[in-house]
This record gives structure tokens, sequence and C-alpha cells, in this order.
């Protein structure tokens, strides 16, 4: 399978020409097209699943494996990490290696890098649906997994600079910079995201708690975005666009110009994820402002792929490989135009938590990274298939039916997220909320959900038929293989330095000190690593180390022992991915929800679950807003007690036993990380038992079912209580006008310390006040 | 196959047959650039009302205060005896009976009996049993047992036709009604 690997010297009779012989490694470029492919059904299936479920809930088809919570993180995972990510080591593994002369370092760590990562993706298959998640977005993954991406990832750069070293090439291409920035960042990204304290084989803490957490995850996030689906994505741009184009690249300046700036710029732009939560003002500001700068950057790379095209625009019209990638690269303008608006504070006060967000990222990941990909594989197919493609009409059908596909998603669901953000602000005239009952602002969407499940499934079909020309097309393969001898000379030791040519960029900036970096991978490389890091120092240190910017709050205590089984509960089966525990200070939200949160609630968040969508309401104020039976009906039926409502139904936590005996390693892993649990931690079954007993009591005196005191349901109803109880012992509770809530529950009742959980059986006020 | 534009120069280096030309920058584009930096700066230093003014929290205060300021304080709830007329009147009672349906029939059931809530049809009383009270109840909750404040919710006109429905069903017979809760009151 490997062909004739080792470099041999040739040199001739009389020893005057030095000519190494080698070959290239195309079998795993051949495994990873396929891996890719076969992966991007598999997601996509899934997304198709979850696209149902939201216009219907009956596709929960009533089994917690296959409830959108639960499914919607094995959609994204799969689709970034299996699709995308095996798509860019297939062009990364076959043009590397063309692009340096040489072929791969080591084709046992290409073939680690493989089996290893596909193994990853089958590891996320088989715990994500069965609620093994660190409820962090993209990053989802329990920590065992996390260890095995990063040796992984690790054998994947080292594989990768390997192979820049024992080049043939003296400088490196504008590619490979886009590969090494986005092979380095992402370990960085994914290691210091990930820090957790484990509490089992597949359950852990983030080390990280609210705020910081909520910086961290977003640092994380966007970057995700910017390092494993844009530059990436970007380097293969830059090989396979001229490749399939057959002309030169519009501007090697502008090349240079836009990769440092988008490496540089990118990293700082996360926080615009957090406009109005309790992340400090500042923070979401700045990532505001470098996101504007970056949309310059960003269409520097569409530019040079579009421009590359000059001159050739009549060959578009019967070449699919080339209509790939010019609507792929338009889609990459578009979103990377719209991501800069999204960014914009009044922008996003409108478009966060909504549909909006879910339509940006598709036209990137359906238009950008879908159609690069099968651009870049339709031009591989001959080639490393070594026969003609199966059927160019076939490839035609492809792209029409994918890109009425997005069309009709898109378009859907951005009217989607423009009708719930304006029916979420919308007042009447006599000052109260025209639509008060959230439940209402669903429903509205369910025709243009219909509409997103007939685009997805027009997308889905087209890989099928990308699918069908892939397989048909391997069948044409010669029954061996040709591997090509390549003949290369090495690198002399030394070189003479670049010559100065006089060229400036922006007049000042000599183009033969880049050229002098291009010679130098490892320079290269810590160049970028450079640029990453203090660009994240700047916002990380300030996030950690300013007090004040988390201003302590008294009353805020941590969970008790019940309510902290019930919160993993609410991990494990997703309940984030349409929840959001973040009411922003807008009027139209503390109106609908109650106060406004802040930074303090959240100190004992690990991880912090703010949310990024809201399918369903908000729920950081949900204590005491129902009695305890509402809850209990609400988990058997949703729609028995809000008849529109598309949440799946829980009737399973009514029968499931809690699980006494994981309690105590939770609170001692949170105690670890610097929750202070006192006496919790010695004591935390029975102060479990005892609230747990407490509420299945008031749940049977209000006409509920008998017992339940074991039963999961009371863990989740206790940790659903709790919510926005803390602050209402403080300064929400001065601030509600007297006699409008009386009651007057005591809000630090739900201490470990008391074990009386005063908030869970006596529900408290229900609003903020206002 | 791409035609060089005349100033087009390539640069001498090329890449497994990948060359690049060494053309400047798009003017538009360098531009666009500045002005986005132009832009962050003046955002960040608040220069010429473009920047985040006060802050949100601050822009949050006076927004409220604006609210406050137009919307004067809810009147009084309606009186007992334009409640009774509301009551008395048999569309209006239609229409609560639709209100009744949408958000109570969840907790009390649809025909009143009770299920989380508690029986609207016996002659007993948690929070008081004459028409002002049930309205005021509706309007205002009762937080601590979970009857949210309907009052922020529907609009006074709906708070008070739903009134006259639940009015009207005392003394109806529910499928399964729940045993009486409160004090017994005489109407």
């Amino acid at each position: 399978m490997t062909g004739p690997g080792a470099n041999a010297a040739a040199r001739s009779p009389g020893g005057a020409a030095l000519l190494d012989e080698f070959s290239y490694d195309d079998d795993v470029v051949r495994k990873f097209l396929f891996a890719s492919v076969a992966w991007g059904i598999v997601g996509m299936l899934v997304g198709l699943v979850i696209a149902l479920q939201m216009a219907d809930p009956r596709f929960n088809f009533g089994l917690p494996f296959t409830s959108f919570g639960r499914l919607r993180p094995l959609h994204t995972n799969a689709v970034i990490f299996a699709f995308a990510g095996n798509a860019f080591f297939t062009g990364c593994y076959y043009s590397t290696q063309r692009l340096v002369k040489a072929r791969m370092f080591s084709d046992a760590l290409s073939r680690i890098h493989f089996w290893g990562w596909q193994l990853i993706i089958v590891a996320a298959a088989l715990t994500l649906p069965f609620g093994y998640t660190q409820a962090k977005e993209y990053a989802e993954l329990e920590w065992p997994i996390d260890i095995a991406i990063a040796v992984v990832w690790v054998v994947f750069a080292v594989n990768f600079i390997g192979t820049l070293v024992k080049r043939r090439e003296r400088h490196l291409y504008v590619a490979l910079w886009f590969y090494l920035a986005s092979i380095v960042t992402v370990a960085l990204l994914h290691i210091f995201n990930n820090l957790s304290m484990p509490a089992g084989w597949l359950k852990s803490y983030s080390i990280y708690a609210g705020v910081q957490d909520a910086f961290m995850q977003w640092w994380y996030g966007h970057n995700a975005v910017a390092f494993f689906l844009t530059t990436p994505f970007l380097g293969l741009m830059y090989y396979f666009m001229p490749k399939a184009a057959e002309g030169p690249v519009f501007s090697y300046r502008l090349s240079i110009l836009h990769f440092w700036s988008l490496v540089f710029l990118y990293i700082w732009a996360g926080p615009h994820h957090l406009h109005y939560t309790a992340l400090p003002e500042w923070a979401s500001t700045v990532g505001m402002l470098f996101s504007v700068m970056l949309w310059a950057p960003s269409w520097g790379g569409m530019i040079n792929g579009l421009l590359t095209l000059r001159g050739g625009w009549a060959k578009v019209v019967d070449d699919p490989i080339l209509k790939f990638f010019v609507v792929g690269i338009t889609a990459y303008g578009m979103s990377t135009f719209e991501g800069p608006m999204l960014s914009i504070k009044s922008v996003n006060a409108l478009a966060h938590y909504t549909d909006w967000i879910i339509a940006h990222v598709h036209t990137g990941a359906l238009g950008w990274n879908g159609f690069l990909a099968a651009g870049m594989v339709y031009w591989l197919l001959p080639r490393l298939f070594q026969a003609p493609l199966y059927s160019k009409r076939l490839a035609e059908l492809h792209f029409w039916i994918a890109t009425f596909g997005i069309l009709l998603y898109v378009v859907a669901i951005y009217s989607a997220g423009v009708t719930q953000g304006l029916m979420w602000r919308a007042f009447d005239e006599t000052g109260r909320l025209s639509y008060p009952d959230f439940v209402e602002t669903v429903a509205r969407l369910v025709p243009m959900y219909w509409t997103r499940v007939l685009g997805g499934s027009l997308y889905l079909a087209g890989m099928l038929v990308f699918m069908y020309n892939i397989v048909m097309t391997w069948r044409r393969r010669p029954a061996v293989y040709e591997v090509p001898v390549v003949r290369a000379a090495p690198l002399a030791r030394a070189a003479a330095p670049e010559p100065e040519d006089g060229h400036r960029l922006g007049g000042v900036f000599p183009l033969r000190l880049h050229r002098t970096w291009e010679r130098m991978p490892v320079t290269f490389t810590v160049l970028v690593l450079v640029a990453v890091v203090v660009a994240s120092l700047f916002e990380v240190i300030p996030t950690f180390l300013i007090k004040s910017n988390v201003p302590t709050i008294a009353s805020v205590k941590p969970y008790t022992p019940l309510e902290l089984y019930g919160r993993d509960m609410y991990i494990r089966e997703g309940c984030f991915n349409c929840h959001s525990q973040m009411v922003r200070p807008l009027r139209y939200e503390t109106e609908r929800y109650g106060e406004y949160s802040k930074p303090g609630e959240s100190v004992y968040e690990h991880p912090f679950l703010w949310g990024s969508r809201r399918i369903g309401p908000d729920l950081a104020r949900e204590g005491g807003k129902y009695p305890n039976l509402w809850h209990v009906r609400h988990f058997a039926n949703p729609r028995e007690l809000a008849a529109k409502s598309i949440m799946p139904g829980y009737a399973q936590f009514a029968t499931n036993a809690i699980d006494w005996e994981v309690i105590p390693g939770r609170i001692r892993a949170m105690a670890m990380i610097g929750v202070p649990y006192g006496p919790a931690v010695t004591d935390a079954v029975p102060m479990a038992r005892r609230q747990a007993a407490l509420i299945a009591a008031d749940i049977e005196k209000a006409g509920g079912p008998g017992g339940l005191a074991d039963r999961e349901v009371v863990a989740i109803v206790a940790y659903l209580q709790r919510l926005g109880q803390d602050i209402r012992g403080t300064a929400a509770a001065a601030a509600t006008p007297a006699g409008a809530a009386g009651a007057g529950a005591p809000a630090g009742g739900a201490t470990p310390a008391g074990a009386t959980p005063a908030g869970a059986t006596t529900p408290a006020p229900a609003r903020g006040g206002r | 196959m791409t035609e060089p534009a005349k100033h087009d120069r390539l640069m001498e280096h090329e890449y497994d047959g990948i060359a690049e030309y060494d053309n400047p920058m798009p003017g538009w584009w360098v531009f666009t650039f500045w002005l986005t930096i132009v832009f962050a700066v003046a955002y960040a230093l608040n220069i010429g009302g473009i920047g985040t003014g006060d802050g949100r929290v601050a822009e949050y205060e006076k927004d409220m205060a604006a609210f406050r300021a137009a919307n004067s304080a809810p009147s009084a709830g309606t009186s007992a005896e334009a409640l009774l007329a509301i009551a008395g009147d048999r569309e209006k009672r239609e229409e609560g009976r639709e209100v009744f349906t949408r958000t109570c029939a969840a907790c009390h059931a649809a025909d009143g009996g009770g299920i989380i809530g508690p029986n609207l049809t016996d002659d007993n009383w948690l929070h008081g049993g004459r028409i002002d009270q049930i309205n005021a109840t509706i309007a205002n909750g009762v937080l601590a047992k979970g009857m949210p404040a309907w009052g922020k919710i529907l609009k006074p006109k709906e708070v008070d036709e739903v009134t006259a429905y639940v009015w009207s069903l005392r003394g109806t017979r529910p499928a399964r009604p729940k045993p009486p809760e409160g004090e017994l009151v005489a109407r």
C-alpha cells in the first residue's frame, strides 16, 4: 500500500547530477477522501433528523439517545471534525507533498493520524448520544477523547512539520502557511479550552467557571471556526483553485497581508459571541472591533481566489469544479461580511440566540466548506483513482441541487431568525410584550423549519449523488495504482540570501524579508505562534486577573448535591442546546424573564451554561416560576402544558433511578476546582436524599404521583427550582416592589451546609420585580 | 488560460506548477481595511457618536427610566360591578373561555376541575371568592404557589374576560374534580 517510499538518491554514473528519487503517498489521501464524504453524509443525515425535530417534535422518537439535545452536538461534531476535518487532511496530504517535493515525513505517522482520527469520530458517535458531554459547544467530547485528539493532532503536526523540514523546495507556498497556522493554533485552542477536572471516566467539570469559562469557550469556539473551517480551507483554495483554473494566483502581496492580518486579528474576535452577557463589556467590545477589522483580511482571500479566474470565467460554464469553487468562495465572502456585521452590538442584540446565527454558519459550512471540499474532491478523483471521472453530468447535478438546497435552507432560516428576534422585542401600545408567551415565537417558525428540511434534504441528496460518483469512479481504478517516481534535487545546506528586488509591501515592509521567512519553516511556525499567543494573552490575562470583572455576590452559594446531580442531568440531556441561562440587560429581556444576569451569579458554574440559542425560553430565572408538579408533568409531556411546544418529552425522568453513588465523587471534583462545599463533601448522599424526599413529598401533596424520592425527576426539578434564586436574596429582592411577591422565600436556604432546600419546595418570587 | 493584464508581472517562483502574480493589492480593499481600523479606534475611544457610550448597563437603566416615564403605573383592578357586567355578557365569557383554554387549562384542567392548581368549580377559595378578588389573583398571581401573574402576560381586557369565565364555572360539574381547598365562600 505504500509504494516505494524510501527516498533514493539517484546519481548519474558520473556522480554529477544529484537528484533524489521518491514518490508521493496518495494512499492516505484516498483514505481521507472516502472518510470525509462518508462522515459528511452521516453528519448531514443527523442534521436532517434534528431539523425535522424542530419542525415536529415527534421526530425525537421518544428515546433519550435520539432527542434533539443529544443529537445536535453529534451533528456539529460530525460535520466540523469528521467531514470538514477529513476534507482538510485529504487536501493537505495531497498538496503538501507536491508543494515541498517530498513524501510525508513518516508513512506510519500518516496512518496513525488517519486511523486515530476515525477512532475519535467513532468514540464521539458512541458517547454523545448517550449523554457524555462537557457541555461546551464543539468541545463536547469528554476528557479521555480530548486527550486522544491532542495526541493525534500532535502526530499530525510532527508529520507535517517534519515534511516541511525535509522538503526539496526552498520556499513555503502560501497554502502551507495556512496549513501551518491551522495546525499550531488548533492545538493551542483545543488544549486550553478543554482543561477539566475528571469526576469519572466519562465525566468532568471545566476548571474554569462562569465568566472565565464563557470567555475561554468562545475564544475556542470562534477560533474553531477560524482555524478549523477557515484557514485550512483557504490553504486548500490556494492550491486547488489555481490548479483547477490553470492560472497564476492573483496577488502574492495580498496573500502575505491577508494571511498575517487574518491570523493576528481572528484570535481576538471570540468575545463577540457574548455581547450583553455577564462578560465584562470591554472584552466583548474588543471582540467586536477585531471582528470588524477582520472584514478586509477575510475578503483578501476571496479576492485572491476569485481573481485567479480572471479571463477564464467562460470556463466556469462547463466545469463543475470551478462552479463549486466560485460559489464556495462567494459564500465565504458573504459569511465573512456577515460575521463582522453580526459582531456589531446592536445587530447582535437582535440576532443573538436566534436562527440568524444558524443561517450564518450554514452559509459558511454548506457553501464554503462543503463546496470547496466538493470541488477539490472532483479535481482529485481522476488523479487519485487514475481513471476518468464517472460522470460529469452527475457532478453538475450535485452542484445544482446542492446550490438550490443552500438557498432554500438559508433563506428560510434567516427569515426564522429575524422573525423570532423581532417577536421577542415587540411591545404593544400598552407597554407589554406583544408575544409574552414564548411558545408563540416558536410556533410562528414552524413553516420555515419545514422549508429548511426541504433545503437540507436537497443538499444531502447532492451528497449521495457525490458519493455515487466517487464510488463509480473508484471502481474504474486500475488493478494496481501506478506510483510515479518523482525526481528533485535536495536542498543545498547553504543558500544564497534573498536578492534585494526593491519590492515593498505598502511601501514599507520589504518582501525580501518575507521571502526569507518562507525559507524557514520552524521560524515561520514560531512567528505564527507568537501572533496568536500574544493576541490571546491580551484578552485572557485581564479576564482572569482583574477582580472587578466579576463582583462577588454574597448570597450566591454552590448547588446542593441533589441540585448538582440535576445540573448534570441538564448537561447530559443537552438542555443548553435550546435553553440559555443568561438574561441580557435589555428591556424586552428583563420584562420577559426578570432581572438581568450578573457575573457574580456564575462563579460556581463549572462549566458555564449560558447557552447560545433559545429554541426554548431562557431559564436563568426559572426557579420558583412554576410548582414542582408543573415540572414533573411538563417533563412527562411538554405539549400537555404548552400545546405548541417543540420540546422533546422526558418521561424517563420519572422512572430512572437516581445514581446516588456518583454524587460524592462529583462533589469532590467540584471541591478540588475551588467550589467551597464544606460539609457536603462528606455528607453528600444523605443531604441529597433529604432534599429529594422533601420535593417528592411536595409533588405528592400537590396531587402528583408518589414514590418519586429516588427518581431522577426530583433532581432536575431541584436544579431548575434553584435557578435564579440566590440573587433574589439580596439586591433583586430589595428591588422587588413591596408586596408584589411577598412570600419571602429564603434564598439562602439552599446552601449545602444547611441542606434545607427552601427554594426547591416553596417556589419563591417568580420574576425579578420589574 | 488566464489572460494577464498589462501590468501583471509573474513572480519568479512557482510551486508544483502554481505561479503567483506580483499584483498590487486592490485600492478599494486597502481603503476598506483602513476604514475598519479607523472605525475601531474611534469606537474604542467613543469619538463622534460611535462607541459604547456609557456602557450597556447605563443604556439599560436609561431605557427603563424612559419606559417608566411613558407608561404610568398600571391602573387599579376593574371594579366588581364592571366585572359582573362582563360576566353577564355571553360573548365576553366566550372570549374568556378561549383565554382559559390557552393559558389556564394546563394547571386547572379544561373544565376547571383542577390539576396542579385548585378546583375552580366548587365553593371553596384560597385567595378570596369575590369576583374582584378572583380578578386580582389572576392579575397578580400567587407566586409562592406557582400561580403566575397573568397581568404581565395577558391584556387587561383578557384578564377581565377570563375572570368572567372563571366566575361562570362555579357550580358546573367537572369530570375529575379536585377536592375543595381553602375557605368556603357563599356567593
